[in-house]
């Protein structure tokens, strides 16, 4: 039972991670490759919030989203500018630098040896230590920016994002500030992604920073590119799938030892055999370009 | 100290050099953000580490049949990955995602194989000369006379043979190129075929030197293509201008701050030169909507 509960817990946090970057790759067309790099500051930012400072977790989050958010700029601005593969390059910098630092700054991070003993969420009196409780808020959170998410997809907001994606120069044409639109995406997507990553800290209650590699930011853009870019179903899809995957491994009887590596040699597989059939993904919408 | 350091500078500048000649040869005239390419990099030093060690062949002999292995898996990933995409004339943004997958998978194929740890070729301690203050192994310097029988040999070719020209003019012009009725087809498995040979080629010596791991690929992958950016993209020189300043801004780093901040510097170089001069250091300047 606590097994399905703690696959539960981590569908809920990567429907989270996919679903915030799905605003950049699905609907503004905009392929970010350091979405795990807005993960760990989220998750950095409230474990140190709260093992240091002894914040509460609901006070810790927010200050880890506002950081992420004012961090995305960092990306967003350069990446204004650049298209292509220049763009993701950018993107893998970012991730890159951002790992490094959570690495090698160890009077902060502590490096290598990450963040023991991290609180587990409380909230006036009442503290979400066993899992059924944990899965309630991360289940509520999912929820409620799925919800949000999918609001944002349908108002003209999200329109002009789809609009970006599909001819930038028509949307520009049209009397949209595209650099504004494609940075407030930017903005929401790694404030969302740091929400991730605080609950993540809070579950978990040790990090470390091999949870936010490139290889991590690799995976979060492989579950929405199966599952399907540019709707609200798609990451869903995607993140059950990849979530689900190891486990459907175990089950087959796959060694431990090379489990993982069978898994991602799957999702490599997959990823070329999907952008050659189906650059959309299972039941995405956005054909990706 | 500043001497040695710079001397090691050099010495890895003409590594990267190679690797980067390579990743710009296919990057210039495809266009393709070949990512796998990295792989290609780590899986040669496997087919040397198992000619060498496993099958117990000459160090020599290895060397080599790893490099031909290496130009036919090169040849294999645009045969069987690139040129579909490329009759579909899919777009580069899917090229690139499959690229990926390409390097997920095979990487994980070689981690599975060969297990995660580091394989070291090497014969014990290695020779070393001396040069004034500064210090040389016998790799290093096997590495060095590579680059400098290597990088004049890539230039005579690009320059003056007739291939050398078609594969700049499809730097320049790929549609004149077809209309030329030039096969393109088989002029990608050429381009391919020594973009792969090049990165094998470093490969091999810097798995002499400091051995193999299956995830070093990335990395050489991204300076890579971080020294054709930066040098200038459509510029085949340009390559190896990256990969020195590259090479050499890593070892300043370890004199004046710390090893661990190499891989903030690359990057940090790649986002300066993004904002201040994205056309590189040799590179024309070009509109946006003609890039």
């Amino acid at each position: 039972m606590n097994y399905i509960l703690h696959i539960l817990i981590m569908i809920s946090v990567y429907l989270i991670l996919s679903q915030s970057l799905n605003i950049l790759v699905g609907y503004t067309g905009l392929l970010s490759v350091c979405h795990a790099a807005f993960y760990g500051i989220g998750a950095y930012t409230s474990a140190l919030l709260m093992t240091k400072l002894g914040l509460n977790f609901f006070l810790a989050l927010p200050l880890g989203v506002i950081l992420a958010m004012t961090l995305s700029l960092l990306v967003a601005y350069p990446s204004l500018r650049l298209r292509g593969d220049y763009f993701v390059l950018a993107g893998l910098g970012f991730q890159i630098i951002v790992f490094s630092i959570l690495y090698n700054w160890e009077g902060l991070t502590r490096g290598p040896y990450g963040i023991p003993g991290i609180p587990k969420p409380g909230l006036l009196g009442l503290e979400f230590n066993n899992l059924p409780l944990f899965l309630l808020i991360s289940s509520i959170f999912a929820i409620v920016i799925l919800f949000i998410l999918y609001r944002i997809s349908v108002s003209p907001f999200g329109r002009v994002l789809k609009a970006i994606r599909e001819n930038e120069m028509a949307a520009l044409a049209l009397g949209k500030n595209v650099s504004n639109f494609k940075i407030k995406a930017f903005i929401i997507a790694s404030g969302i992604a740091a929400i991730a990553g605080s609950l993540y800290a809070g579950y978990v209650t040790y990090i470390d920073p091999t949870s936010f590699t490139l290889d991590e930011s690799i995976f979060i853009m492989a579950i929405i590119l199966v599952g399907g870019t540019g709707n609200v179903k798609g990451p869903i899809v995607g993140t059950i799938f990849m979530v689900i995957l190891p486990e459907i491994l175990r089950f087959l009887g796959i060694p431990d030892t090379i489990a993982p590596n069978v898994r991602q040699m799957i999702y490599g597989g997959l990823l070329i055999l999907l952008m050659f059939i189906r650059p959309q993904g299972i039941i995405g919408e956005y054909k990706f370009e | 100290m500043i001497l040695q350091l710079l001397a090691n500078g050099l010495v890895a500048g003409c590594v990267y050099s190679l690797v980067a000649l390579g990743f710009g040869l296919i990057y210039n005239t495809t266009k393709i953000f070949h990512i796998a390419y990295g792989v290609v990099y780590i899986i040669a030093a496997y087919l040397f580490y198992t000619f060498a060690r496993v099958l117990g062949l000459p160090l020599v002999m290895s060397f080599f049949l790893g490099l031909v292995f290496v130009i036919l898996l090169g040849v294999a990933i645009e045969i069987l990955i690139y040129f579909p995409f490329y009759q579909k004339r899919a777009s580069l943004g899917v090229i690139l995602v499959a690229s990926l997958g390409a390097y997920i998978l095979l990487v994980n194929l070689v981690a599975m194989l060969y297990g995660n740890e580091t394989k070291i070729l090497s014969l014990g301690i290695e020779e070393t000369f001396c040069l004034g203050s500064v210090v040389f192994t016998r790799i290093q310097l096997l590495q060095v006379v590579t680059f400098l029988i290597v990088f004049p040999l890539v230039l005579l070719f690009l320059g003056r043979t007739k291939l050398g020209r078609v594969i700049r003019a499809l730097a320049d012009n790929p549609s004149l190129v077809t209309v030329l009725g030039i096969d393109v087809r088989r002029l990608r498995i050429y381009i391919f075929a020594m973009g792969s040979f090049l990165a094998g080629l470093a490969s091999c010596l810097v798995a002499l030197d400091v051995g193999i791991d299956p995830y070093a690929g990335m990395n050489v992958f991204l300076i890579a293509a971080v020294a054709v950016i930066i040098g200038g993209v459509g510029m085949f020189e340009g390559a190896v201008l990256g990969a020195f300043i590259l090479a050499i801004g890593q070892n300043l780093i370890i004199w004046q701050v710390s090893a661990k901040w190499q891989s903030t510097m690359v990057f940090l170089l790649l986002i300066l030169f993004l904002l201040f001069r994205p056309e590189g250091i040799l590179g024309k300047r070009q509109r946006l909507e003609e890039a």
